[in-house]
């Protein structure tokens, strides 16, 4: 009898710390993946962004002839963001796209002709899309770093992480500038 | 940091508030119940509840699963066409607002109006959809417009047209007793006459009770409208990281006010951003809304 007791309780302990087990395994799985998902996210907004660029460098240069510095910044932020491989080389070469390509705007905005342009219009509407979505995604991905830090740091996530060979991970670093809230204004 | 704290609190409290609200409204739910029990079969509960909750649950499930097409055509709203510069914006807002919550891209609709207002709907978050007034995009800038969206984007979020939608049928459904209860007393007191002897004192509570509740469950569903404006508002300056976009948007709201009645159907004003019937400024138990000064003040505070 007792030794009935005895072995009931015990495997009621063993199969509640299984169910524990495999919630803290998937929970951390599960927030790993979110992180990678929204992180494939910001890749996706940024090569979009990318694809952008030469398209309005063509609607542009007809106009601006005489802003080679400006444009050619553009161009300098744009390869960088191309061949950049790190998250955080890529977020760099965004900010200096971000950086020429508000310059350029602003610039435009003495060339009256440019700015009736239909096509450079979308351009720049697409292009405010982008941007938004890249700082947008960039809240999530570190929102997303957060939470799995969050378990992955305490007790008794720690334990399980440590077992699954799981570390804390690096949030994204924001420049100072690009820290304000985006730019919807027009 | 502290900022950003500030929001995430006043998201707790309203959560809270609302499971508050809602289990008065169960409360009632089941008193009322309990009187038609009384009542109308002298005393006996369980064959109250065999008759009251088929009756309930079917009503519930019939107002859930016609919701989202209602307030469509009520609104008489088209989906947005981005050919059209406005709408094409108001997309690109939509789809930030998605990323920045994490949901799926909701459905984005425009109903021609002259006023700022918008409002959401769907069942789920995976089919959500949101609506913008054609007032709300000419009148708005994108900061303004970002706010109301993420606003709107909150409420698909915390499944706030599930609770609007339930809450509103279990307020039908407590009507709908509380009728039966009524009318019974009208025609049982007519044919047999020596019904109401049994209970005494116990029976004219029940009585008054069934008059009284579904008084009591449109305030309390008024009241869980109001917590959940709240909480949209928060959840909305927390996704867009910008407090300041709704309150603006909402000062706007509130001088372009209209001064006489919209059309559109009655039933939808809870959805919308703002009432788009009652003036703005009055707080009172009988508004879907909180006082839009009040909203202001406290994303200004956040």
């Amino acid at each position: 009898m007792v030794i009935w007791i005895l072995g009931i309780t015990l495997l009621i302990i063993v199969l509640f710390l299984v169910f524990i087990f495999f919630g803290y395994y998937n929970r951390i799985i599960r927030l790993e993946n979110r992180i990678d998902n929204s992180w494939a996210q910001i890749d996706v907004q940024l090569k979009r962004r990318a694809d952008l660029i030469p398209n309005l460098m063509e609607t542009v240069k007809g106009y601006m002839k005489h802003e080679r510095e400006t444009l050619e910044s553009v161009t300098r932020a744009r390869s960088a963001l191309m061949s950049a491989k790190t998250p955080q080389e890529n977020i760099d070469a965004d900010n200096m796209l971000t950086g020429a390509l508000k310059t350029l705007f602003a610039v435009a905005e003495s060339y009256p002709d440019l700015k009736a342009n239909q096509n450079f219009l979308n351009l720049q509407d697409e292009l405010t899309n982008t941007e938004n979505k890249i700082s947008y995604s960039r809240q999530h991905f570190n929102d997303s770093i957060l939470a799995f830090n969050n378990i992955v740091e305490t007790i008794p996530g720690k334990w399980f992480a440590s077992f699954m060979g799981k570390k804390v991970r690096e949030m994204l670093q924001i420049p100072e500038a690009s820290r304000e809230v985006p730019q919807v204004k027009f | 940091m502290e900022k950003k704290l500030l929001v995430e609190d006043q998201i707790r409290k309203n959560k809270r508030d609302t499971v508050l609200v809602c289990t008065f409204m169960a409360f009632l739910f089941i008193g009322i119940i309990l009187a038609l029990g009384i009542y109308l079969f002298g005393g006996n509960i369980l064959v109250a509840l065999i008759f009251a909750l088929p009756i309930s649950i079917g009503y519930v499930l019939m107002m859930y699963s016609i919701s989202v097409k209602t307030v469509l055509s009520a609104a008489r709203a088209r989906p947005a066409n981005a050919n059209i510069r406005e709408e094409k914006l108001l997309i690109h807002r939509v789809e930030e607002m998605s990323i920045a919550s994490g949901l799926p891209m909701p459905k984005v609709y425009v109903q021609d109006s002259e006023y700022i207002n918008a409002f959401a709907t769907g069942r789920n978050p995976s089919e959500g959809i949101v609506c913008v007034t054609t007032g709300a995009l000419y009148k708005l800038n994108q900061e303004e417009l970002t706010g109301v969206i993420a606003h709107e984007m909150s409420h698909i979020k915390n499944y706030d047209i599930r609770v609007a939608t339930v809450t509103i049928a279990v307020v039908g459904a407590i009507s709908l007793i509380s009728e039966i209860v009524f009318y019974s007393m009208f025609w049982g007191g007519a044919s047999r006459g020596g019904r109401r002897d049994g209970g005494g004192i116990i029976v004219i509570i029940a009585f008054l009770f069934a008059i009284l509740a579904p008084i009591f469950a449109n305030l309390t569903y008024l009241a869980i409208s109001r917590k959940r404006e709240y909480l949209a508002d928060s959840t909305g300056a927390y996704l867009s990281r910008n407090p300041e976009g709704l309150a603006k948007a909402l000062e706007k709201i509130k001088q372009d006010a209209p001064s006489t009645k919209p059309k559109g159907s009655k039933t939808v004003a809870p959805l919308y951003i703002s009432n788009p019937f009652k003036s703005q400024n009055i707080s009172s138990m009988w508004s879907t809304h909180p006082p839009i000064d009040e909203r202001i003040r406290r994303l200004r505070s956040m």
